[in-house]
């Protein structure tokens, strides 16, 4: 059994107007989106900026209002609040957010910031507490000299490890972290992403890792979801997104990555603009006839995209004499 | 599961002691150290708060001495007697009572009355403000409307028609009738920052962690917006202070027996008052002017330093 199982999940915002503040439209943000993440494994979300990877992440964290669709972990629905206050659920799934500075409120000190979730899911004592955060401090490897200082006395690397500890306080089972070095230099991003998977390794943690960056998430994810307004378009293994994707904009995300060999500059651009191309001219045979995605079609064992089955199959076995 | 982190970590329990001395050392003060750091390097503010604090204790304290019923006896010996004088300091009204200790008195219910009603209106206003803003949805739909229910009626008429249809009303009364139409202002410059505020992923953090709403909203939010919280009730509490006085002076404040600030500025009524008698009425009228000038001026250094707090926290 999968540690969560995600099942036909939306999320439609109201757009409300008039006196009587009555529902007149709505905006889609989430779309029937089924996924799974397995104990230990980092799950990716990948999409473009405004596709649906945050709302997704909140719902699985329980912070947002789900439309319908299930997720379902230790066999209850947490979509439904009381379910979550039965497994005290957020014990065993915590979040890392996008915007370290916002996400740390700037009048509280580093302690008082990470034991947050151990007041309130494991009632430790004082001391124990105290020690419970140096040592938390110490693993995102921090000085304790942090312990009473503020959040902006901090650089946005140190703030997102100080947002890690807290993440990790309560020792959970899944972290969703939403592009959690997204805001970062290159240089710290690297140092960021391994204290997760150091963190990973040594406390058997699950991440749901959120990216609009398919380059980032090589580095860190077994399995892939892209994301398409509100829609999953491809689900596959690393292997199967990077080496065979299928869906056109998966290809346009790939094609996004930035290429850091001088040389080879050139033949990506030249490759990118290819793909654009295609993406301009091809568009009705990869959405639907209102621009929507298509439901996901098994085409391996592994590996889902969301086209009609012939089209599927016919791109499966082009990609395949490429390989071939 | 303490194991894990034992195992995982280079920091045992025999550290604690060394690592929290060593982290104390670093300590940052903390925002309200910063401000009042900031406050007693401003001479004129710190000058401000001396009069405003001391002023507010001299009458308080003052009027505890002042028999009030026997003060507002009417003497034919003291008909406008002169000020300066060893009986009447301030000289006497056109009931040969001392202005002096009206002034007192008259401070203590008109400056009693301002605190009660910034601190009954701010109170109600901020939590009205943050719950509304926080919850957003219906709740803050409903809120709203009894708030733009509240700001169509005309206030100083109902407050008017209030006082006259309440048979026996005293400065607690009256403290309340002011307080259902002065808690609107507030509430709504704090339900804007609040939606804001709940906007921010330190919210969802603390959701994220098990806080409770009531926590979230009073504990994490109310914080940071302080400043903003200080400022309101420093200038509310200067506005007020005008509240009683200007229905005082209407005739629909305290009672004629009750002395207030805005009883007495109204022997100013009297056009024989204004250019021969200025002794009954200017001394209210400068106290006034100065009181509200001090809080507002504390008000705005206030401001500022909190707003230098939040820089320099930006800063470093
Ligand atoms: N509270 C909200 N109310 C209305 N629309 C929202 C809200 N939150 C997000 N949206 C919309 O939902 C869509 C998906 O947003 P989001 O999940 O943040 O995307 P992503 O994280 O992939 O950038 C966007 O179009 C956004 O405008
Ligand atoms: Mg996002």
């Amino acid at each position: 059994m999968s540690l969560i199982e995600i099942k036909d999940l939306k999320v439609h915002y109201p757009i409300r107007s008039g006196f009587w503040n009555r529902v007149t439209d709505s905006v889609r943000a989430v779309d029937g989106v089924s996924f799974n993440i397995e104990a230990g494994e980092t799950y990716g979300l990948v999409g473009e900026s405004g596709s649906g990877k945050s709302t997704t992440g909140k719902s699985v964290v329980g912070l947002e209002k789900v439309t319908s669709g299930s997720i379902m972990y230790k066999g209850l629905d947490i979509t439904k609040a009381e379910n979550r206050r039965k497994l005290d659920y957020n014990h065993d799934v915590q979040m890392i957010f996008q915007d370290s500075l916002s996400s740390l409120n700037p009048r509280k000190r580093i302690e008082d910031i990470i034991a947050e979730p151990l007041r309130n899911f494991e009632h430790l004592n004082k001391d124990d507490e105290k020690l419970r955060v140096l040592q938390l401090l110490n693993i995102v490897g921090l000085d304790a000299d942090a312990l009473y200082k503020y959040p902006h006395q901090f650089s946005g690397g140190q703030r997102q490890r100080i947002g890690v500890a807290r993440a990790v306080a309560t020792n959970p089972k899944l972290i969703i972290a939403d592009e959690p070095v997204s805001a970062l230099d290159l240089s710290v991003q690297a140092q960021v992403l391994n204290f997760m998977k150091k963190i990973q390794r040594e406390f058997g943690i699950s991440y749901l890792f959120i990216s609009h960056d398919l380059g980032v998430v090589r580095h860190m994810c077994n399995n892939i979801a892209i994301m398409n307004r509100g829609r999953l378009v491809e689900i596959g293994t690393r292997d199967d997104i990077y080496n065979h994707p299928l869906h056109i904009y998966t290809k346009r995300l790939l094609a996004a990555i930035p290429e850091t060999d001088v040389n080879a500059r050139e033949a990506h651009r030249a490759s990118r603009l290819a793909v654009e191309a295609v993406y301009r001219e091809q568009q009705s045979k990869y959405y639907d006839e209102h621009g929507e995605a298509y439901p996901l079609v098994q085409v391996t064992p592994t590996h889902a995209v969301a086209l009609p089955q012939n089209v599927a199959q016919q791109l499966a076995r082009q990609e395949g004499e490429v390989q071939a | 599961m303490a194991e894990n982190f034992e195992r995982h970590s280079d920091i045992s329990a025999a550290d604690l002691a060394r690592l929290t001395q060593e982290a104390q050392a670093e300590a940052t003060p903390s925002t309200a150290k910063i401000i009042w750091s900031e406050f007693k390097a401003d001479k004129p503010a710190m000058a401000a708060l001396i009069i405003i604090v001391g002023f507010i204790l001299f009458v308080m304290i003052g009027a505890l001495f002042i028999n009030t019923p026997k003060m507002m006896e009417t003497n034919i010996m003291g008909y406008f007697n002169q000020p300066f004088t060893a009986d009447y300091w301030l000289g006497a009204d056109s009931a040969g009572r001392s202005v002096a200790k009206q002034l007192i008195v008259g401070s203590r219910n008109s400056i009693g009355i301002a605190i009660g009603l910034t601190v009954i209106s701010s109170t109600f206003g901020i939590c009205w403000g943050l719950i509304s803003g926080y919850f957003n949805g219906y709740i803050d739909w409903g809120m709203q409307r009894i708030y733009d229910f509240m700001m169509m009626l005309p206030m100083t008429m109902m407050i008017i028609v209030l006082v006259t249809i309440i048979p026996h009303y005293n400065s607690v009364t009256l403290t309340f009738i002011f307080s259902i139409f002065y808690w609107e202002g507030t509430s709504r410059l704090i339900r804007s920052r609040t939606l804001a505020e709940s906007e921010k992923d330190y919210v969802a953090a603390s959701k994220a962690s098990g806080t409770s709403h009531w926590k979230i909203i009073f504990r994490e939010i109310m914080p940071n917006i302080s400043s903003l919280i200080i400022v309101d009730c420093t200038l509310s509490f200067a506005e007020n202070i005008g509240v009683e006085t200007g229905l005082s002076y209407l005739g629909f404040g305290l009672p004629s027996q009750t002395p207030s600030l805005g009883t007495m500025i109204a022997n100013a009524n009297d056009p024989n008052n204004i250019t021969q008698y200025w002794w009954t009425w200017l001394p209210a009228a400068l106290e006034i002017i100065i009181l509200c000038l001090s809080i507002s001026y504390v008000g705005q250094v206030l401001r500022r330093a909190a707003d230098a707090s939040q820089r320099q926290g930006a800063l470093d």
